[in-house]
């Protein structure tokens, strides 16, 4: 027990005290305004559907898995998506290993709410041979770091992962057409998945005094705050999900207040997502096309000089074009077989 | 190395020393009395180094060795913050930001008897002493300098703390004054505690003034280059992330949010 008290992390009287007065002034204790968000940096790991979010000291780490499953029974064509979070103790002392603690089953929960009732992920394109096959795909949220706000982070990463994931591609085959032949990446390229839209969670944190209200608290804020509200919108502005936690009561002017910020806010992210994750397509396009000229047989002779330089040609082309589209890379790939 | 001038503390003062290397020799220097600071431990005659880090002297007589942690190992004589966890009815019970809490007696402060036990509630920050910091002993604290008297020890009232590694809490409270506090102290007024264990308490008259100064210390961390000029940019920056004008801090422009 002794141990354990040492390791939880304490709070002042004299930082909740000093939280809540510079609040009253419009400052927060990180330089920022009630309403700045901190910045975004998404990463991307070597593999596919894996992405790492770090905004302050927040650092989540997403990454989606797909496994073929018999369907449900009452949505034989459907696939499905589930989210697994993992809050290691590594994140944060007062996490502890094993069982999910409260925290880890309302995030989990918020984020599910957000991409699958809103149905991000269209579902049916994840179907194989109705009733007997489908992609389930699997999220894991890794939480390495807690520096407040996890529930907008692990939301943005389980995004960013999705984007980049690609799922093998498959068709039937068999005597009988219902086998299922899973294709390797080598052999076809693997698909992604197909998203209608992206929620975005934006939380924000209320405090008792004066009625103060924060977006993206730290975990100082948290700690302080009576109340917080999570708002999932997509930069249309449609309202995916609300979660409020806490004890604050809240007037319903400043909801409709937080859901205009919150509307701006989204659409700013979203747009940081699909820039990092173009810039990481880009990248790993390129990295295909570069392998090629190594595969080109030696030899000079006719056939073959002239394959050669159409294939030279397209290089070129690739370098010259900063942003290439998938069927050039298939079409290099078709000249080599 | 320590074969040309073996004992001599001369040779390794200011140089990196990895946990084994003996740094001195306690038979060469019979009739001295030295201190010895965190990370060196006696074994008979021969000092040696517990942990990597730099080895550095104070004059006359006290030798450490320094590396950066965001865990603090207690060591007799640090001046550290530490927040109240719980009160028993002899020890208040201390985070310390170290591997166990610390005790602080009810009765070590300026004339502490059993009639007048100071309250404090979890959370309170105090100003404090290490007076024991025996291995694999929980450590104890004390509220009053050597002589018995209060100096500057006792709690923190208002303000804002937080968190630093070790070793920037020690290029706080290096001598000469560190370009830093003295970059700000130049322009703006506040009151500054540091603790050995890695956390800094800091108050002002303006909140604006605390989160200036906190948050400029917390990002001189990596700082390096610290002459003048780069040290006042930097600075600029600092404030103006903060949304603050430097040198104006006692009027800060702050501006509506924009809907």
């Amino acid at each position: 027990m002794e141990q354990r008290l040492a390791n939880t992390w304490r709070f002042t009287v004299n930082e909740r005290k000093f939280i809540e007065t510079a609040l009253l002034s419009d400052l927060r204790v990180d330089g920022r305004r009630p309403f700045d968000y901190r910045n975004l940096t998404v990463n991307f790991g070597k593999e596919d559907g894996s992405a790492e979010v770090q905004m302050g000291h927040t650092h989540v780490m997403g990454f989606v898995t797909a496994q073929l499953v018999q369907p449900y029974r009452d949505r034989p064509n459907e696939g499905s998506l589930s989210i697994f979070t993992e809050f290691s103790p590594m994140g944060d002392p007062s996490f502890e290993p094993g069982r999910p603690g409260e925290s880890a089953v309302e995030l989990g929960r918020v984020v599910d709410r957000g991409l699958r009732e809103s149905r991000a992920v269209d579902t049916e394109s994840l179907c194989v041979l109705p009733g007997r096959w489908v992609w389930a795909i699997r999220i894991d949220l890794h939480i390495l770091d807690n520096g407040g706000n996890l529930l907008d982070a692990a939301n943005i990463a389980a995004l960013a992962a999705l984007m980049t994931f690609r799922r093998p591609e498959c068709s039937l085959g068999g005597e009988d057409g219902q086998e299922v032949i899973v294709h390797p990446p080598e052999e076809k390229e693997p698909l992604p998945l197909i998203l209608h839209h992206l929620p975005i969670a934006v939380t924000f944190a209320f405090f008792a005094n004066e009625n103060s209200v924060a977006i993206d608290p730290t975990h100082h804020e948290e700690a302080v705050m009576g109340g917080r509200m999570t708002t999932t919108l997509n930069a249309n502005g449609d309202i995916c999900a609300i979660q409020k936690a806490g004890g604050e009561g809240v007037l319903q002017s400043v909801i409709m207040q937080c859901l205009r910020i919150a509307s701006v806010k989204a659409g700013d992210i979203t747009e940081k997502i699909k820039k990092a994750v173009d810039s990481f397509n880009t990248h790993t396009a390129l990295k295909k096309i570069k392998r090629h000229p190594s595969s080109i047989p030696m030899d000079v002779d006719g056939a073959d000089s002239k394959l050669r330089e159409k294939q030279k040609s397209l290089v070129d082309k690739k370098a010259t074009i900063p942003c290439p589209s998938e069927n050039v890379v298939r079409e290099t790939k078709s000249l080599d077989q | 190395m320590a074969k040309e001038q073996p004992g001599s503390p001369a040779s390794f003062v200011d140089q990196l020393v990895v946990p084994g290397d003996v740094v001195l020799d306690l038979s060469n220097m019979a009739n001295q009395t030295i201190k010895l600071g965190s990370g060196l431990r006696q074994e008979s005659d021969a000092i040696s180094v517990t942990k990597a880090g730099k080895f550095r002297l104070s004059k006359p007589n006290k030798y450490w060795v320094e590396s950066s942690q965001k865990r603090y190992v207690p060591c007799l004589g640090d001046s550290i913050l530490g927040i109240v966890v719980d009160s028993k009815a002899d020890n208040f019970l201390v985070d310390i930001k170290g591997p166990a809490l610390a005790f602080l007696p009810v009765l070590a402060f300026e004339g502490g008897t059993r009639r007048n036990i100071p309250k404090f509630e979890a959370g309170t920050l105090l100003y404090v002493r290490v007076v024991k910091a025996n291995p694999g002993m929980n450590a104890e604290l004390s509220c009053t300098d050597a002589s018995g008297k209060a100096a500057e020890f006792g709690p923190l009232k208002d303000g804002y703390m937080f968190e630093c590694s070790t070793g920037l809490s020690r290029t706080l409270l290096s001598s000469p004054p560190c370009p830093v506090l003295e970059a700000l102290g130049k322009k703006i007024s506040f009151e500054v505690a540091v603790g050995l264990n890695g956390r800094v308490w800091v108050n002002a008259a303006s909140p604006s003034t605390v989160i200036i100064t906190a948050n400029a210390i917390m990002k001189s961390e990596s700082l390096s280059v610290q002459s003048d000029l780069n040290l006042y940019a930097w600075m600029e920056d600092i404030c103006s992330s903060c949304g603050v004008v430097y040198g104006d801090t006692q009027t800060p422009a702050i501006q509506p949010s924009i809907w």
